[in-house]
């Protein structure tokens, strides 16, 4: 019996141990499981993380590329914006004189006609010259549509003075009157010496005589008064000669005026009945500089000397300047033209694609020596736009009227002019052959001046 | 357990985890360089929180803009603990989003559909 219980107990150990294994088993069977669901769990929610994420990456590329469209078309607006603008300042300084309208608009053409010359011309200085970007043309582009710019501040009066004797009125008709006055003074002093018994005749003879003499000393004062021929230095003597005439004033001068000049008539200590000068210089015709910031006009690195006066409106003064119209106070106050145009290009926050505007917009009156405005550069310090823009400034504004006085040059006359400015350096000598052997100057020609003005031209006398 | 907060950084949201009002919310892009490991502070935290210290009420408020894949991963392992941990606790979520961010809003919905015993409230900014 023994064995047999032993038997069953060893059955009964048996069945629990394989009892055991097979809970062990099915444990293991359900950890597998679980397993197996969650990985499969896993990788579902995978793929459908994988497949969501693909949506939102196109969804935000979508995005991206509208967002870079939408800035895109933001950029292009503002671009347009901004040259609109340029042209807008350009074409009031354009509108503003008479005389050189379409200068601002003229200058960018031949500019531009001679930058993709000299970017395409592989020798000479022009080797290492290349215009490649839409940015580097547009640089150059807005450097010439600007590069007067500064006139928006010149006074009008200055800009187009057509006369010696014009402020903002040709006073030449005032001296004429003054003439009138003495014309008659003498005929009146004709009638009293006859009153008083002298022989008539010979009174009339002295009239004649006096009026004759007259009439010769306004036409000489009134052809001093035209800024097309040079005054010598016997014309300028001639003409103090004759402002020693007089008449007598009877009239308050000092009534019907503004406050301003009010002051600077009173500086002269008017009284009546005054005996005047027909022409002269007086305290009054001074207006003198005021607020002028010497400081930051140094700062600026301007070389040009301040005249101490604003403006000098004497007549002698006026009338004994020897070449034009323009007084050196004048002159000074069309130089800073540029001197503005620096002062506000400089301060304009230009993007690092355009940052050259200021330098090649306004270095058009440097020479290649030093002896040019506002700042004395030299060949150096200016690079290829900047004297580019030189040339262009000058061939345009010879062939259409740079002064009132002054006919429009024919091409072969303003090509000889640049020659001359060329052979003293006060142009790039390697732009004006160029400009000449590119036969830029005849397109140009054919396109922007009257056919009277387009003649002959022999270049090879300026290419040798 | 002290209340949780990161700086937002450049690619990285604002994370604030406040024990005492029981408010969690995270506001910004999610890009890190390692989203795991950005994140572990943060799922460590509502471990702990959610073991003993949660408020009655819990709200998360979640205003993320853009996030990559692998933020998305981590994000449904974070409704997973929510999941789990709403058995026990209130919890409301908010999945805040910019009208404009249309991925956001889907975004969104597919984590409302998956989690379905979660309270998620869709809330435009």
């Amino acid at each position: 019996m023994k064995p047999s219980k032993s038997k069953e107990k060893k059955n009964s150990q048996e069945n629990v141990s394989e009892n055991k294994l097979i809970n062990e088993v099915e444990i293991l069977r359900k950890n597998f499981d679980d397993t197996i669901d969650k990985l499969l769990k896993d990788i579902k929610r995978q793929d459908k993380i994988m497949a969501r994420s693909d949506k939102r990456q196109r969804m935000e590329y979508d995005e991206l590329q509208k967002k870079l469209h939408e800035v895109q078309e933001l950029q292009l607006a503002q671009k347009e914006l901004m040259d609109s603008f340029i042209k807008l300042i350009a074409g009031a300084i354009d509108a503003k004189s008479r005389y050189t309208g379409g200068h601002c608009a003229r200058v960018p053409k031949l500019s531009m006609m001679l930058a993709k010359s000299a970017s395409e011309c592989e020798s000479g200085i022009f080797k290492d010259f290349k215009l490649e970007t839409e940015d580097q043309f547009r640089e150059l582009d807005i450097s010439s549509w600007l590069h007067d710019c500064g006139k928006v501040v010149t006074p009008e009066y200055v800009i187009d003075k057509a006369t010696k004797l014009e402020t903002i009125y040709n006073r030449i008709h005032e001296i004429r009157t003054r003439f009138e006055v003495i014309h008659r003074d003498k005929t009146i002093e004709a009638l009293n010496r006859k009153l008083k018994g002298e022989d008539p005749i010979e009174v009339d003879k002295w009239l004649k005589k006096e009026h004759s003499k007259l009439l010769k000393e306004f036409e000489a004062v009134a052809n001093a008064n035209v800024g097309a021929e040079f005054m010598k230095e016997e014309d300028i003597n001639k003409i103090e000669n004759i402002s020693q005439r007089s008449w007598i004033r009877h009239f308050d001068n000092t009534i019907g005026l503004a406050y301003e000049e009010k002051q600077r008539v009173l500086r002269d200590n008017p009284s009546t009945p005054s005996m005047e000068k027909l022409l002269s210089d007086q305290k009054r015709h001074i207006i003198q500089r005021e607020h002028f910031d010497h400081e930051s006009y140094k700062k600026m690195g301007f070389t040009t000397t301040v005249p101490k006066d604003l403006y000098n409106l004497g007549e002698l003064y006026n009338l004994s300047v020897q070449k034009g119209t323009l007084t050196q106070e004048e002159r000074f106050k069309i130089e800073e033209h540029v001197m503005m145009t620096l002062q506000m290009l400089e301060h304009l926050p230009f993007p690092e694609n355009l940052k050259n505007v200021p330098l090649y917009a306004g270095a058009h009156h440097e020479t290649l020596i030093g002896t040019g405005y506002p700042r004395g550069l030299k060949k150096e310090d200016m690079p290829i736009p900047s004297r580019i823009i030189a040339i262009a400034d000058v061939f345009e504004a010879l062939t259409a009227s740079d002064r009132p006085y002054k006919e429009p040059k024919t091409l072969s006359e303003a090509i000889k002019i640049l020659s001359f400015m060329v052979k003293d350096q006060h142009l790039d000598a390697d732009i004006f052959k160029l400009f000449l052997q590119s036969g830029i100057y005849n397109t140009y020609a054919k396109e922007y001046l009257k056919e009277d003005q387009i003649d002959e031209v022999d270049i090879e006398q300026y290419l040798n | 357990m002290e209340n949780l907060s990161i700086q937002e950084t450049k690619y990285t949201p604002q994370i604030e985890l406040n024990k005492d009002t029981g408010i969690i919310s995270m506001e910004g892009k999610s890009y890190p360089e390692n989203t795991f490991e950005f994140y572990e502070p943060v799922m460590k935290w509502l471990e702990v929180y959610f073991d003993g210290n949660a408020q009655e009420k819990t709200t998360v408020n979640l205003e993320i803009i853009y996030f990559n894949s692998s933020s998305s991963k981590l994000f449904f392992d974070l409704f997973d603990l929510l999941e789990e941990a709403s058995e026990e606790h209130s919890i409301q979520i908010n999945w805040i989003y910019d009208e404009e961010n249309e991925s956001a809003l889907e975004a969104g919905e597919d984590f409302k559909e998956d989690f379905e015993t979660l309270t998620i409230n869709l809330l435009t900014k």
